[in-house]
């Protein structure tokens, strides 16, 4: 169990010149469970590669524990990786599949024996080690990889979409005991995914990346409420952060333009720096946090009418089309008890502390 | 299938098979015949004739049969191995890492794209010059390289069909390049490599053109004694259906035997490459 980082690393493509991860810094810890998080095509799969030995890197380094790994090979790292498409030796039986990586570094016999059982029991495999694993339904066929990924304790325990390719249910059961794994066994694991919901509900810390670029790094909380830029605050959360375009008015007031007037918008008691006041700005506010009520004339509201409403079982989404002179549409959450119809006009409530301001792409408030 | 459908399916059928099977029929039947019951214009004789085995007595005795037989053995089998080697590492390459970008893997299926007798005269000069004309080893090289670049692009499919995850798992499980080429990727391209192994040898095993220009006494394969047969002035069909029957035997063995590899082969592994 190692702790991981990465320095300024970069990866570049020399076939059409592609730069798939740009100057790249994170630190994952000893025993920490870190989700890389980002689009596809972001740079994800090619750190993760990176961190694996499996590809090369460009410029910068790699660290566990302290030391340079940039010239070791895969094996010589002593990482587990665990494939989207499973990856097993269709050959091999279950018991050998697992055990493959321990004969491959010449382990024998009882050890291998003792090894395998105690990884097949955690991963309840036990039915299975006599079968070939392309008889077997994918949620079992990626507990046999995470099996033998784990087997020999790796460094560092790299999951690369692991999930991806499951129905719902299996997926559930399975995130479980990834996160069960990890803290029976001490592991420090990197996952990479692209479902923001798969990352929030298994990580300590998450790492935004998108177009190669580190967008942000911190926790569920850091990155939900002070998201460090509009993509973050755009990629993280269902339905997604609203926005709409306003303007500074003091350093404690926003106002937005609607056709009868400016409506303003207090976030006291935090202030802008002075530089701002004046300055076009995004306001970000998470659709769950609006309070949505049918009247309320008041301050830090501003009214809308209702175009779309989708009940969604355990609350109700409404797609509103804001008052303002850009006609921004916003989503709120309301609960399922709550009824409102389509052409319906509603007041938004935005309260000081859940409004975000972003100057071009970047988080000010 | 309609009535009328089905009767048109097996006319065809039948009309097919009959194409494919009236010659071998002819060989095997006429290999047992007199040569009076060769030429003999009556219908009946066609099947209901005298059993004889003269024909292989003669060819066996007046002809360097079973010499040339062996060449024909020895060099399909040693051209045979000797390109299952090249092109599986060959294939394995450009299947995996691109080798040369496509153009060295057109360059390579490119050789199969002129006619043989291009390359026949420049070969000629140089064979005679090198003294490689009417040996074993000189015609085995030609076959090596007219296999070579086929069997490359036939297992070029298969080695792509290899998921390159289950490579890296083995990297990463800690196998070396050549462990895994050895145990992760030969056992998976097995029936490729049957495959390719029948083509090449049945394609050596019938070679005639290189064969009937690179050798004359020592090195001569089967198929050349057979057309010698055909001479100015008679055609000796008894003693050349007799050899047809005798060399045609094993591939027609193989082929019922792999029959279900081969369009496998020729389906799977050389359409998606």
């Amino acid at each position: 169990m190692s702790k991981v980082e990465a320095k300024n690393v970069w990866k570049i493509y020399p076939r059409g010149n592609v730069v798939a991860v740009q100057d790249l810094t994170f630190t994952c810890n000893h025993g920490e469970f870190l989700a890389i998080l980002g689009p596809s095509g972001g740079g994800k799969s090619s750190t993760l590669r990176m961190l694996a030995g499996l590809e090369e890197i460009s410029r910068g380094e790699i660290l566990f524990d302290g030391k340079v790994v940039n010239h070791l090979g895969p094996a010589e790292r002593n990482v587990a990786l665990a494939f989207e498409s499973y990856a097993l030796y269709y050959r091999l039986n279950v018991y050998e599949n697992i055990a493959f990586p321990l004969r491959a570094r010449g382990m024998k016999g009882k050890e291998v024996d003792e090894k395998v059982r105690f990884i097949a029991d955690m991963l309840e495999l036990g039915p299975y080690l006599k079968k070939l694993p392309g008889s077997l339904a994918g949620g079992i066929q990626q507990r046999i990889s995470l099996a033998r990924a784990l087997v020999r304790r790796p460094n560092v325990t790299l999951l690369d979409e692991p999930l991806s390719h499951m129905d719902q249910r299996v997926r559930h059961e399975i995130r479980a005991r990834i996160r069960h794994l990890h803290d029976e066994l001490g592991l420090t694991t990197i996952y990479v995914t692209h479902d923001q919901a798969e990352a929030i509900s298994l990580c300590d810390r998450l790492l935004i990346i998108n177009e190669g670029r580190l967008q942000q790094i911190g926790t569920v909380e850091e990155v939900w409420n002070r998201p460090a830029n509009k993509f973050v605050a755009y990629f993280i959360g269902e339905p997604t952060m609203n926005f709409i375009p306003g303007k500074v008015e003091t350093v404690q007031q926003v106002v937005i333009l609607t056709s009868s007037g400016k409506r303003a918008f207090s976030f006291e008691p935090h202030t802008l720096p002075e530089q701002y006041v004046g300055a076009e700005v995004t306001i970000g506010v998470r659709p769950q946090q609006i309070e949505v009520s049918r009247e309320g004339n008041r301050t830090n509201t501003i009214p809308g009418t209702v175009k779309i409403v989708e009940f969604q079982g355990d609350r109700t989404v409404l797609t509103v089309e804001l008052d303002d002179l850009a006609g921004s549409e916003v989503k709120a959450v309301v609960s399922a008890q709550e009824r409102y119809v389509e052409g319906e006009t509603v007041w938004f409530y935005f309260a000081p502390s859940i409004i975000r301001l972003f100057e071009e792409e970047r988080l000010i408030l | 299938m309609s009535t009328f459908g089905k009767i048109i399916f097996w006319v065809i059928t039948l009309f097919v098979l009959f194409i494919i099977v009236a010659p071998l029929a002819w060989i095997y039947l006429t290999a047992f015949k007199a040569p009076n019951d060769i030429f003999t214009t009556d219908v009946k004789k066609l099947v209901f004739f005298k059993f004889t085995s003269e024909n292989f007595q003669r060819l066996f005795r007046e002809f360097p049969f079973w010499p040339n037989f062996v060449n024909t053995i020895i060099i399909s089998a040693a051209s045979t191995v000797v390109v299952l080697v090249i092109s599986a590492l060959a294939a394995y390459s450009f299947a995996r890492w691109n080798t040369g970008r496509g153009h060295l893997l057109f360059t390579t299926i490119s050789t199969r794209m002129f006619p043989g007798v291009v390359a026949a005269i420049p070969f000629f000069v140089l064979y005679r010059n090198l003294g490689l004309l009417d040996t074993r080893f000189g015609l085995t090289l030609l076959h090596i390289y007219f296999n070579t670049s086929f069997a490359t692009f036939l297992l070029y499919g298969f080695f792509k069909e290899i998921p390159e995850e289950l490579e890296q798992a083995a990297m990463i499980d800690g196998y070396s390049r050549v462990d895994i080429f050895r145990k992760i990727v030969m056992p998976l391209v097995r029936p490729g490599l049957a495959v390719t192994a029948v083509f090449c040898l049945v394609w050596s095993w019938n070679e005639f053109l290189f064969s009937f220009l690179f050798t004359r006494v020592t090195a001569r394969p089967v198929t050349v004694l057979i057309s010698s047969f055909w001479g100015s002035i008679e055609v000796q069909y008894g003693p050349m259906a007799a050899g047809a029957a005798i060399v045609i035997l094993p591939t027609l063995v193989i082929a019922w035997f792999m029959q279900r590899y081969i369009i496998r082969g020729l389906t799977f592994g050389a359409v998606k490459g």
